[in-house]
Order: structure tokens, then sequence, then C-alpha cells
């Protein structure tokens, strides 16, 4: 009864506390769509259209041809004769048609605005070399007398894509670990702001037992011989399932609300009982560390302080704010010691390395330790903290 | 009820003992008034107690399983709960059920004035009005021994009746109280006995009656020096006065010596700031016992 009752407090608390609310729901929530859309551009399954500009110095069928060769490398894409904006652009030389078959070759010029981007700069290299490589051929072939005459453009481009590509197979390998260099937009904002919204939950626990202590009504919990557990009980429970809320409802958002966004949907494969674990191993993790702050901070303020800047020092480690692809080699092993990365590979390999319990196990242990660790150091700290509650004066 | 037995607790690092020796038999239906300047060991004395602090030296004996309801300075309930919402939690922590629970939370309501602040959060309250929630919560328990710590502090003098009925009440019905203020007035209407600690000690431990008496005193203060002439007057009248840090203090004078002196007041060139003909009160008691400090 004790237990239940302290346990409905906490929630109501919770619920009329709307700083609480945004810190756990609305920040991780607009931080998810902000990131997943802000990334969409780099971070996508297809890579983005491109517009350009060809010119030829003249317009024969070599730079024609070269021209299919070079919209059929870049399906998307847009190659436009001329245009007022600042475009990439790929400009022929003086006698295309003439040198083809010339050793050395001088190939098209290249030149980009400076807000092209790089990826973007070797598609479009790779895509011209491709183009004037089969243009070569072309001339090559007409020149060896192999191509038919009556041969429309179109066919001649056919013929040579036949004689130029391969089959490549291609095989999925299972993997585990730091995927965000495959993940797309959504599969890395996803879990990673889901998970740094977990994390603060830290804020409210930590928060509300310094509010507890200083307004006395822990000194009237301890006078009525509360048992330590109850307590500690009634402090962890609400949390653990506000965890449980926050990862259903961020897993929503990613799999139904943000392709109403026009951004890649969120699909989750893998067993329920791998998230499941991933879940409850998260959120024992972060209401462990809540119980050790509440211990630790000695007022509400500080609360706020400790438990804010740790978590940003655990995302910004943990490849939260930046995936750990793009991180050097030194960074990225540092990012090894935040739990924030522990989750973050763990989601990864289930939704990116299509993984199953078996593989994302490691890291869920690697989470329960931390938690058992920091459970026991705050809760070691908490008794301690009860235990040397005073009776206050003022006047 | 409870018996206190050579009490004695030393704070780590403290040089001086914050209690000392304190012997202390505590009857069902006694309210104890508890004075007492800041640092004389009134905080440590309840800490005791109410088992927040661990015991030292000497030895509590409860006639009885302790029980121990709670008014403390703090407002120590939860701002963010509805008022029926804190009462109906604390009813809840001190399971209290059915009947019994109905009729102590009705009570409780109707004793601290709530049941129109009942739906109310309770950081909404005005001062007083959370100083009222404060002591229903603790008023709600149901115990053998009420610890009162400045429970009234910011309750308009209409509700401080109220309250203060209701500690009246719990001594009628034969529970223990230790009412501690600084509004003396309180303490000497609750109290039936009066415990005065001094750097840890007891320094007075009387029934009020005993310590306040029946005599009618004078009490006289100036705002300066007292007047040339004055104690050859009371040497003639053979009175005995005490100084105060700002006046004197008679403790028994009759008509003629009232006389006297009021017709050497009135030959002054200033008034006096004060002029005060009756029984002491035990605020004037308390400044003489605990010199001149509050």
């Amino acid at each position: 009864m004790r237990l239940w009752a302290l346990l409905r407090k906490e929630v109501l608390l919770l619920l009329r506390d709307p700083h609480a609310l945004a810190v756990l729901f609305l920040m991780p929530t607009l931080f998810l769509v902000l990131m997943a859309g802000a990334m969409s551009s780099y971070m996508q399954d297809k890579p983005p259209a491109l517009r350009l500009i060809i010119e030829a110095a003249q317009a024969d069928d070599a730079s024609q041809f070269f021209r299919d060769a070079l919209q059929a490398q870049l399906p998307d894409s847009q190659l436009l004769d001329e245009s007022s904006e600042r475009l990439a652009r790929v400009r022929l030389p003086e006698g295309f048609a003439e040198h083809l078959l010339d050793s050395p070759h001088q190939g098209p010029s290249l030149s980009f605005p400076a807000q092209f981007d790089k990826l973007s700069r070797q598609r479009l290299h790779s895509a011209v070399s491709i183009a004037l490589a089969q243009t070569r051929l072309l001339a090559y072939l007409e020149d060896s007398g192999v191509v038919e005459a009556e041969l429309s453009r179109a066919q001649r481009l056919q013929l040579v894509q036949q004689r130029t590509q391969s089959r490549i197979d291609e095989q999925e390998q299972l993997a585990s670990g730091d995927l965000s260099g495959r993940a797309n937009a959504t599969q890395l904002s996803v879990p990673a702001w889901l998970i740094f919204g977990m994390f603060f939950v830290v804020l409210p626990m930590a928060g509300g037992f310094q509010r507890e202590q200083q307004s006395g009504t822990l000194l009237r919990l301890r006078c009525l011989g509360l048992n330590l557990g109850t307590l500690v009980l009634s402090k962890l429970l609400p949390y653990l399932a506000i965890n449980l809320l926050q990862f259903v409802l961020l897993l929503a958002i990613g799999v139904y609300g943000l392709p109403l966004l026009g951004l890649p949907a969120l699909s989750l494969p893998g067993s329920a009982a791998a998230y499941l674990l991933l879940a409850l191993s998260v959120a024992l993790a972060t209401c462990s560390l809540g119980l050790l702050l509440a211990a630790l901070a000695r007022s509400n303020e500080q609360a706020l302080l400790l438990g804010g800047g740790i978590n940003i020092i655990l995302a910004a480690l943990g490849g939260v704010m930046v995936p750990k692809s793009v991180m050097p080699a030194a960074m990225a092993q540092l990012a090894e010691i935040s739990p924030m990365s522990w989750a973050l590979d763990a989601f990864l390999t289930l939704l990116v390395g299509h993984g199953s319990l078996a593989d994302i196990a490691p890291y869920c242990a690697r989470l329960l330790l931390f938690a058992a660790l920091f459970g026991i150091g705050g809760l070691l700290l908490f008794t301690r903290r009860v235990r040397h509650t005073q009776w206050t004066t003022h006047y | 009820m409870l018996e206190l037995c050579n009490l004695g607790y030393s704070y780590p690092g403290s040089s001086r003992p914050a209690l000392q020796g304190i012997d202390l038999q505590l009857r069902a239906g006694e309210c104890l008034g508890l004075l007492g300047s800041n640092g004389a060991g009134k905080t440590t004395l309840l800490s005791l107690l109410s088992g927040v602090l661990a015991l030292q030296q000497g030895e509590l004996r409860w006639s009885d399983h302790p029980s121990l309801g709670l008014v403390p300075q703090q407002l120590a309930f939860y701002a963010g709960l509805k008022v029926r919402e804190n009462l109906e939690l604390f009813a809840d922590l001190y399971r209290l059920r059915g009947s019994e629970r109905r009729q102590r939370l009705q009570q409780c309501i109707d004793i601290c004035a709530l049941e129109d602040k009942l739906a109310r959060r309770s950081e909404q309250l005005s001062g007083g009005e959370q100083r009222r929630l404060n002591f229903a919560i603790g008023l709600l328990q149901p115990a053998e021994l009420y610890l009162f710590d400045e429970a009234t502090v910011g309750v308009d003098a209409g509700s401080r009746q109220q309250l203060l009925g209701a500690v009246e009440q719990l001594t009628a019905e034969g529970k223990t109280v230790i009412y501690t203020s600084h509004y003396l007035e309180e303490v000497e209407r609750v109290a039936q006995r009066i415990l005065l600690l001094h750097e840890g000690q007891v320094r007075l431990d009387l029934d009020k009656r005993q310590l306040l008496g029946d005599d009618h005193g004078l009490l006289l203060e100036w705002p300066g020096p007292p007047p040339a002439g004055l104690s050859e007057l009371l040497a003639r009248l053979q009175l005995t006065a005490e100084a105060l840090p700002k006046g004197l203090r008679i403790a028994a004078l009759n008509g003629q010596q009232l006389l006297a002196i009021t017709e050497f007041v009135a030959a002054q060139d200033g008034l006096p700031n004060l002029l005060r003909f009756g029984r002491p009160s035990l605020e004037q008691l308390y400044l003489r016992l605990n010199g001149g400090r509050l």
C-alpha cells in the first residue's frame, strides 16, 4: 500500500511537471525529427539528384553520345545546356570527337561551385569517367568497323553498356557494432535521440529527490520508519516505466511519423525480444545513473547541471551528436567508454546489421554491468543520504 | 509514556556536546513547552526523539511502541500535489484505512480549515494555508507523542487559535505533546510544563503555574538609563528589582508600593517605554532566565 501510494505520487508529480515532460518527450522528438531532416541529404539510401551543365564545343554525335552515357550514369539528375544558376559544369574540349582515340587523351574539364559537396563531386567525377570510357570505346568499335552504321544512338549506347558492364553480386553480411556509416538518417537519428532522451530521466529523478529532501518530506518519510527498499523502488519503477514509454513512442515516431515529413520510415527488423532486452538494459542503466546522481547532488540546481552536463558529454562521446563513422580513430575509440555508444551500437546492429538478440547481447551485458555498478554505488550513497537527513531549522 | 535518561549527543567535529545529561519524564496527556535560544539543543533533542539521529549516549524508554506525529518547521509535503492528494498520500503512508481514515481526514481538514482548498495545488496556497496543511498532515497520524516545531509560523491569528486548540485537544485526549516555538505566548497557552535548554543542558524544568506564579509584578523599561533616584526609592519601599536588558522587573508588590512607583515615574521628564503591572508572561520570564536572548 505504501509503495503504491509513493508510486502514484511520483507519477502525479511527473505528469504535472511540464519541464520534465518537455525534456523527456518533446526534446528528443524535436531532435529526432530535426536531425533526421538535417542529415537526410548525406545519409540516405539513394544518392541525391544532381543538376549540372554540359558544354560541348561542337554538337557532334560523340558529344551527344557522351551526354547520353552520362545521363545513364546519373539517371535522376538533370543535365542542362545552360543555366543562370551556379551549377557544376562539364566542358567538352575543342575537337572532342576527333581526339577520342588519342593517347594520352584530354578528357572534359569539370568545374564546381564552392557549395557543391565533396560526395557529389566524387560521384560526378566517377560518372564522367565511365561515360568518357564508354564514348571512347564506341569510337574504338566504330573505328574497328564492329558497329553497324544503321544503329541508332540508343542502340549504340546499349551495345557499349553491354560490353562494359559486368554482373557484380553483392552479399549483405550480417554485422554488429558501429554501423553508423551504413545507416540512413532515420536509422541513425531515431535510436541516437531516443537513447539521449532516455538518459534524461536522470534530471527529474535527481531533482525530485532534492526537492523531497529540501522540503522536509523525506524527514517525514524517515520518521515513518519507511523501508528503504520501498523508497528506492518508488523512485526507480516510475522512471523505468517512463523509459519504456519513451522507447515505444519515439520508435513509433520513426516508423509512422517521419514518412509523413518525407523522410525514410524506420523499419524494425529482428525480434521483439531483442528490442525489449535493449529497452530494459538502457532503462536500467539510466535509472541507476539517476539514483547515483540523486544521492550525489546537493540541490535541484546541482542535479540539473550535473545531469545535463553528464548526458551531453556522454552523447558527444558516444556518437549521438556526431556519428562514430565520421570520427577519427582515436575519438571513435574514446567513444567506447560511453554507455550511449553501447546502446547505439546495439540499436544499429538490429536496424542496419539485421542482428539478432544474440548479436546485441554483448552490448546489453555492458549496459547491465553499468547499471549494476552505478546502481550499487547509487544505492549505497542514497542510503547514506537518507540516513543523514537532518531535522533542519530555519527560525 | 517516555523517559529520557542521561541523553547526550555530540556532532562530529564539534568541540562541545549539543546535548548533555538530559533526564526527563514525559507523561501521557502532558504538553511540554520546549524553549531555548538558537543552538541550545532543541533540534538535537527533537531529532533524537524522532529517531532522525541515532542515540550516542543515554537511553530512551518508551512505555509502549513508539509512535510519533510530526509537524516540522519545513513545509513537509509535495508542492506539486493537490491538498487532498497530499492528505490521501500521507493517510496511505500512515496506513489509515476504513472509517478511521475517513474520520481522521475530515477532522484534520476541519481543524486546519482546508475544506475549500482541497482541490488546489499545494504550491498555490498562501504561506499560512501551506502551514495549515503541514499541520494537518502531522495531526493526521495516529500517535502517542506529537512533536510541533515552529508549527504556526506565518499562520493568521484566527487560524492560529484553531491550531492551538487542536494541540490542546490532543493533550485532552491523553496524547503527549512537545511544542517548541519562538511565539512564547503560544507555548504559554498550550504547555503545562516548561523545559528550558541552555547550551545543551536543562536549565529549567518546571510546571508552568509554578514558574509563572500567581503574584502580580511590575515591568518598567526606559529609552535610556534608569532615572536617578529610582534605586533609592526601591530601597525605601523594600523592593527587590531584577535588571533586564532595557529596564527592570519587580516580581511582587502591593498597591502602596505600586502607587509610589507610578508617582515617581510621573514626576520624571520623559515617559518610560513600558510600564506594565500584572502576572509575568512566559516571554518576560524567558528573557530574564535566558539572559535576554530569545
